[in-house]
């Protein structure tokens, strides 16, 4: 556990310079820059690594950079994604926290293997503590002489800055993310062309998440068939996941691919008091959610999760139990997903609001028949025809949830109110925090 | 106006960009001179970062009108910002926000009498292992009882 | 050159490599529904109404945004890429009111349109509609924005071709509003093309709301003439009267865009001060009369007054089109004068006519560099103004000679600021330092020019330029000096091998050009008509207090006892009532046939789209029976269409370059230059009224420096020649810049 982002945790000032180089950061760097390292040969160490990209969608890291246009003339860009926005995603807050430095170095190294000398950091603006923290990191490798201009005599150059979201989920979509980057609103931007050909500033851009970035470090330090042997086929190495919900103890927890779900559930300290397990999210709110059986029979892999009918998406397993409300909780996402479009297509412009509203209407107790057809056809029409994948993200949990718990739904249509909720006998109790 | 240490810090925001790309800085500049009018933001101030930066006002407006971040109403002196989104909500933030409610005698979106406090129900603020979770000014405050925001309540002045 | 080969619905098409799917649609007449596309704006993909099922791709496409790839097999109506299209349409028309009897747009929306054909008859949506309220933008555009589908052409319409980023889309989700900032009216002077670029009826013609339905309204196809670019259009009428101008296409001059200027200006028409019936002025007093009247009162009035035929004089605006100019001045000809004058607002009788241009409308668009010399193009020519914009967003740079720094919706490089009286100097210099640079001999007369750092800048920029231009704007028609400044122009563009677009003269000048609206050495030039030797006029079109370098002399002169003066107008005011004798009302633009020739020597006919009022008769009718009541030989035309046949063969009677003296001047006056708004430029713009609430139109200020200010003894807000002195930076110095709505009163 705790072997690779997380690898410094436990120990004293885990955030510092210090600490990071006595457990061995910054040798990668250093070995890059004393001409030890090709851009070649550390693409091919991170596709034998297995990694994937752990913002959600795990797309192959080294392929990822592969595509990068490296000996293009001009300036190219490597952006880093902290928006950490999905529901029930906060492990690249306390990579940010407590291991900067693996980001900074992560970031250096893609530098150098596309040829970009700038890089951004683009942390959600709420994240101030980790800003300043990372801030203080990025102070430090400066001092330390690790970023710059021809660093330790090379001719290799990084400088690297942190830029601050406002309050956007979309952001955390990397075109999204783009935009916001050069000043505007945090609007999708249709690909083709793709950031690797046209991304900041139109300049070649390579956005990988905070997390990704932070395996690259120990990756080609330990080397990549030592990180893919932690994991299983198809899901190399170790992965944060965020635990939170129904459980006793709701933390973040690094452990390899592969891990069972019944594992990590008895890490967070299984089910609060008393209460079974209903349904979990295994990958934040924008994935199918799955039945406590399913659940209980998965691995925590991208092949295992699939199967069972969702996905890894951001390691974000949200747990629920028998007294959860699957109306109002799909409603509440919902809300999100409704707050959060961006407004530029018309299909999750309209859509989910529709969604919402209805829910809210069923959720008021003005529930009608048709409505879950309605909703589920809703759904459909937005799947697939939106610019970027919020409207997918939106219109998943609509369908897993009404696939799974259709009873739930339908007996609230039919009586106005919840069925758990009247199981449990919650209504006044849950008033008592 | 943006005063001049306003500006210092905005052109800090600024120096991080290449050239020509001075409206990067943008959201930044927002959030100072937002910060600096006590917490909101008007159309004079939008302006003014539009002059400041060399942006077509409107361009300005988008942006602030676009991230949760901005506000375009006067709010109090401390804003509670509670995440009332799904792992949040799965260990009791609506309660507590009711709770919140009642005691300050406000909705959510509104201004303490005394101007003191408003409270804003957010969507996910990436903290969700330690729901129930609110951030007040740069702090986040995690898992919250009624207890602790008793506390929290009392040592905002 | 079609390099690949794709499938759309089992046709077999070639095509470029990147060609966006809907351009290959639209070209093979394939229907593919679409909202946000606009083919002369961005794409931004964003409606998603063009999706098309591509094989091998699990999600639909959406065709503005797709580029084609060899072997591609594309289905437009596929059951996949039908239920995408619907699914949009359906989302579309939940927010969008239903209200269509009573929209503007109803019968011309594209939305309406597309749901007929795209749409499900039911709608399920049972929550409640979005309302958004409305800003105003101003006295153009009616705007009703809860019919807004958020397609964003209007903002895309501005960043990209306007240059002024005026509208945008604030909040986000459903929340998001397509609003401007500021509700103080949009600023541009191509605004009104957002109401055509509108899919909906979010933005509709504020002037011609509730005026008719489309369907009911006759469609002509005209030409614009306020300017020189001859922008296509369709005027639209409803009983008689012209209710609405929208641009026609035509890629080589206006592409599918039109100034404010040519949109709005038809409610000018529409004016009380229309001249109805034809007037003589008896002791004083005017009576009402039949033409049969008023022609024979004309007649015998310039027969008497005018002792001989050069006692007789002809002017017309620079308005008129070319079968009237032509008739005219043959008239006036056959009588045996010379006097014949179009260019009633020129200080000097410059050399501009004989600076010919020398480059096409759409070759300006490719341009690397151009110096503007006394422009303020945009206001000026607004559609030439576009095409240099377009040049600069492709990475050309500008440079301007100006006596103001002007609002140029392009960023422009160095400015120059110069006084009239100075601007010989600095193009002195200008040449001097190309002369210097190419080591070429400069001319004696610039023995003594030492150029500074900036006139060497500019010729950098104007000798490294392959594809330069260097455009001569309007200031050159009330510049005391614009002998030499247009030698000057003419031997810097030698000199640096630059191409001329010559701006100067507006509106149907270059038909005025052509058939000889002009004096040749025998006669005199307009404004040293105002003699005692001219005794009987005839005026076409002519507003006696705006069209005037010296409109007081001008009125002077027609007010006198002895001097007999008869107007074909299509309007009356109290001015030409004190100056005429006789007034012969004239049908205005839309309400004759005509033709009129442009920038790139175009020569646009168009036919009559309404009857003019009461008892006015067309232009060249009146001017054909005049001759017939002088009994000039020559006359007998049946048609308009003979007119102009024989009017275009006249070829054009190139004036030489007048000798310049480079040695004597004066430049120690302090100058005012008074340049109108743009809408206030010819008869019918002047009246239009909305035109007149636009920013643009109330534009009425005296700038000034602040020493010259001084030197004058003006403050802010005081009155110099009637305007409101506004004390600035960017002016020259010893130098006033009146931009005004008023007429001229320097
Ligand atoms: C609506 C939406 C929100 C997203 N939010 C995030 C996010 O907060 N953090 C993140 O790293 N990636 C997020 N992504 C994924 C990014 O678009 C992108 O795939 C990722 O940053 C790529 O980095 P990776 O290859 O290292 O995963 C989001 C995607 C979508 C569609
Ligand atoms: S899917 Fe939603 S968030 Fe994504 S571009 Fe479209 S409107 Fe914006
Ligand atoms: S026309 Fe293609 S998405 Fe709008």
């Amino acid at each position: 556990m705790n072997e690779v982002c997380f690898k410094n945790l436990d120990k004293e000032n885990p955030a510092s310079i210090a600490t990071y180089e006595a457990n061995g950061g910054y040798k990668v760097w250093r070995k890059i820059l004393n001409g030890g390292f090709t851009p070649d040969e550390i693409i091919q160490e991170l596709k034998t690594s297995g990694l994937r990209g752990r913002g959600g969608a795990g797309f192959p890291t080294g392929l990822k950079w592969s595509f990068m246009p490296r000996n293009q003339e001009g300036q190219k860009y490597v952006v880093c994604n902290s928006d950490e926005g999905e529901p029930g995603t906060c492990h690249d807050r306390d990579i940010l926290r407590y291991n900067p430095h693996s980001v900074i170095e992560g970031m250096a190294i893609a530098g150098f293997v596309m040829n970009a000398t700038v890089g951004y950091n683009y942390i959600r603006g709420e994240f101030m503590e980790p800003y300043y923290r990372f801030e203080e990191a990025l102070k430090d490798a400066y001092e330390a002489g690790l970023l710059g201009k021809n660093l330790l005599g090379s001719d290799v150059s990084f400088d690297l800055y942190t830029h601050l979201g406002a309050g956007a989920y979309i952001c955390g979509e990397e075109t999204a993310l783009l935009e916001s980057l050069e000043g505007k609103k945090g609007q999708p931007r249709f690909k083709p062309p793709f950031p690797a050909n046209v991304g900041l500033f139109g300049k070649p851009t390579t956005i990988n998440n905070t997390e990704t970035f932070a395996s690259v470090p120990e990756i080609l330090s330990r080397g990549g068939q030592w990180f893919a042997d932690l994991g299983v086929e198809n899901s190399g190495g170790t992965k944060c996941f965020s635990v939170t919900g129904s459980v006793k103890n709701p933390a973040n927890f690094e452990v390899p691919m592969g891990t069972p779900f019944s594992k990590l559930l008895e890490l967070a300290g299984g089910l609060k008091e008393g209460r079974k397990l209903k349904a979990v999210i295994p990958g934040g709110s924008s994935t199918p959610v799955l039945p406590a059986e399913t659940a209980m029979n998965m691995t925590m892999d991208y092949d295992s999760i699939a199967n069972a009918g969702s996905m890894l998406g951001a390691g974000s397993v949200i747990v629920m139990d028998d007294t959860t409300c699957m109306v109002k909780t799909l409603t509440r996402l919902a809300h999100f997903y409704y707050d959060e479009s961006c407004g530029q297509c018309t299909p999750c412009r309209e859509g989910t609001g529709w969604l919402y509203r209805m829910l809210q209407r069923i959720l008021d107790g003005n529930g009608k028949e048709e409505d879950l057809d309605l909703l589920l056809s809703v759904g459909e029409k937005i799947m697939g025809n939106t610019i970027c994948a919020l409207g997918d993200a939106a219109a998943t949990p609509v369908e897993s949830f009404i696939k799974h718990f259709r009873d739930e739904f339908e007996y609230y249509i039919q009586n106005g109110r919840s069925m758990v909720e009247e199981e449990h006998n919650l209504v006044e109790e849950e008033a008592s925090v | 106006m943006i005063s001049n240490e306003a500006k210092k810090e905005i052109d800090f925001w600024v120096s991080k960009y290449p050239e020509g790309r001075e409206s990067s800085a943008v959201m930044q500049a927002l959030t100072i001179v937002q910060k600096e009018n006590g917490g909101s933001l008007n159309s004079e101030l939008i302006n003014d970062v539009a002059e400041y930066l060399e942006m077509p006002a409107i361009s300005v407006q988008e942006v602030a009108t676009f991230y949760e971040n901005y506000n375009h109403k006067p709010v109090g002196k401390h804003v509670l910002r509670f995440c009332h989104n799904i792992s949040c909500m799965l260990n009791g933030s609506d309660e507590l926000i009711s709770y919140l409610e009642d005691k300050l005698g406000v909705k959510t979106g509104e201004v303490s009498k005394d101007g003191l406090v408003s409270v804003k129900k957010v969507e996910c603020l990436g903290a969700c292992v330690g729901g129930p979770m609110c951030q007040i000014g740069d702090q986040y405050h995690e898992h919250l009882t009624k207890d602790k925001l008793d506390n929290i309540l009392e040592n905002l002045t | 050159m079609s390099d690949i080969e794709i499938e759309i619905d089992g046709q077999l098409v070639r095509a470029n490599q990147g060609d966006s799917i809907i351009n290959i649609a639209d070209r093979e007449g394939i229907e593919v529904p679409r909202f946000c596309y606009h083919k002369k704006l961005s794409v931004a993909a964003n409606c998603r109404m063009c999706l098309v099922d591509v094989e091998g791709v699990p999600k639909a496409q959406p065709a503005c945004s797709t580029p084609a790839a060899n072997g591609m097999k594309i289905h437009t109506k596929n059951d996949k890429a039908k239920f995408a299209q619907k699914a949009v349409m359906e989302f579309l028309l939940i927010n969008h009111p239903l209200d269509c009897p009573i929209c503007d747009q109803g019968g011309e929306c594209e939305l309406q349109d597309v749901a007929m054909e795209y749409g499900s008859d039911v709608s399920k949506f049972n929550e409640g509609k979005r309302i958004v309220p409305d800003k105003g933008i101003g006295a153009l555009i009616q705007t009703d924005m809860t019919r807004c589908i958020h397609c964003t052409r209007c903002v895309r319409f501005g960043a990209e071709v306007a240059g002024i980023v005026e509208m945008g889309g604030t909040g986000r989700g459903e929340g998001v509003k397509i609003e401007p900032f500021l509700t103080e009216g949009i600023q541009s002077e191509l605004s009104g093309n957002m109401i055509d670029v509108c899919p909906v009826g979010a933005l509709t013609s504020k002037p011609f709301r509730y005026e008719a339905r489309t369907w009911q309204m006759n469609a002509v196809q005209s030409v614009a003439r306020h300017d020189l670019v001859g922008s296509n259009i369709y005027t639209q009428s409803y009983r008689g009267k012209v209710k609405r101008v929208v641009a026609r296409d035509n890629d080589s001059i206006n592409e599918t865009w039109i100034s404010d200027r040519d949109r709005f200006s038809y409610e000018g028409l529409n004016h009380e001060s229309r001249a109805l019936k034809p007037k003589v002025k008896i002791d004083g007093l005017w009576q009402e009369t039949d033409w049969q009247e008023a022609l024979k009162f004309a007649i015998d009035g310039i027969k008497n007054n005018a002792n001989s035929s050069e006692q007789f004089g002809v002017l017309s605006s620079k308005y008129a089109s070319l079968e009237e100019f032509y008739l005219l001045q043959k008239l006036a000809r056959n009588f045996g004068t010379e006097n014949i004058d179009f260019r009633l607002d020129q200080a000097q009788l410059s050399n501009a006519s004989s600076l010919e241009s020398t480059i096409t409308l759409s070759e300006i668009e490719s341009i690397d560099h151009a110096l503007i010399v006394g422009s303020y193009t945009r206001l000026e020519q607004p559609m030439i103004n576009h095409r240099i914009r377009k040049a600069t967003l492709n990475g050309a740079s500008v440079n301007t000679i100006n006596s103001k720094k002007f609002d140029f919706n392009y960023k422009t490089g160095l400015d120059v600021l110069t006084s009239p009286q100075k601007l010989r100097a600095t193009l002195q210099s200008v040449l001097k330092a190309i002369h210097n640079k190419t080591n070429k001999d400069a001319p004696s007369f610039l023995s003594q020019v030492s150029p500074e750092d900036i006139h060497n800048k500019i010729a950098d920029d104007l000798i490294e330029s392959k594809n330069g231009v260097i455009v001569l704007g309007e200031h050159l028609n009330s510049n005391l000096d614009s002998i030499a400044i247009t030698s000057l122009i003419e031997q810097i563009a030698s000199a640096a091998d630059l191409k001329i677009a010559n701006i100067t003269l507006s509106g149907n000048s270059l038909s005025a050009e052509k058939v000889g609206f002009m004096p040749d050495e025998k006669g005199m030039s307009a404004a040293s008509m105002f003699n005692e030797s001219t005794k009987a006029f005839l005026l076409m079109d002519v507003d006696l207090e705006y069209d005037f370098f010296d409109s007081k002399s001008a009125q002077d002169c027609f007010n006198q006892e002895d001097v007999f003066v008869v107007a074909l107008s299509s309007f009356e005011n109290q001015s030409l009532l004190n100056g005429a004798d006789v007034i012969l009302p004239m049908a205005s633009y839309y309400e004759t046939s005509g033709t009129h020739i442009n920038f790139d020597g175009q020569a646009q006919s168009f036919s009559a789209s309404v009857k003019s009022p009461g008892d006015s008769k067309p232009g060249w009718k009146i001017i054909k029976v005049m001759a017939d009541l002088f009994e000039l030989e020559g006359f007998d035309y049946i048609d308009s269409t003979q007119v102009k046949e024989q009017a275009l063969q006249l070829s054009r009677n190139k004036s030489s370059f007048k000798d310049v003296d480079f040695e004597n001047f004066d430049d120690s006056q302090i100058t005012t230059h008074w340049q109108y708004t743009p809408y206030v430029t010819d008869s019918v713009t002047r009246r239009a009224s909305a035109l007149q609430k636009t920013n643009i139109g109330m534009i009425d200020s005296a700038f000034v420096s602040e020493a010259t200010a001084k030197k004058l003894g003006i403050g802010n807000d005081d009155l110099y020649l009637g305007v409101p002195v506004s004390i600035v930076d960017s002016v020259a110095e010893d130098y006033v810049f009146v931009h005004t709505n008023q007429a001229r009163k320097a």
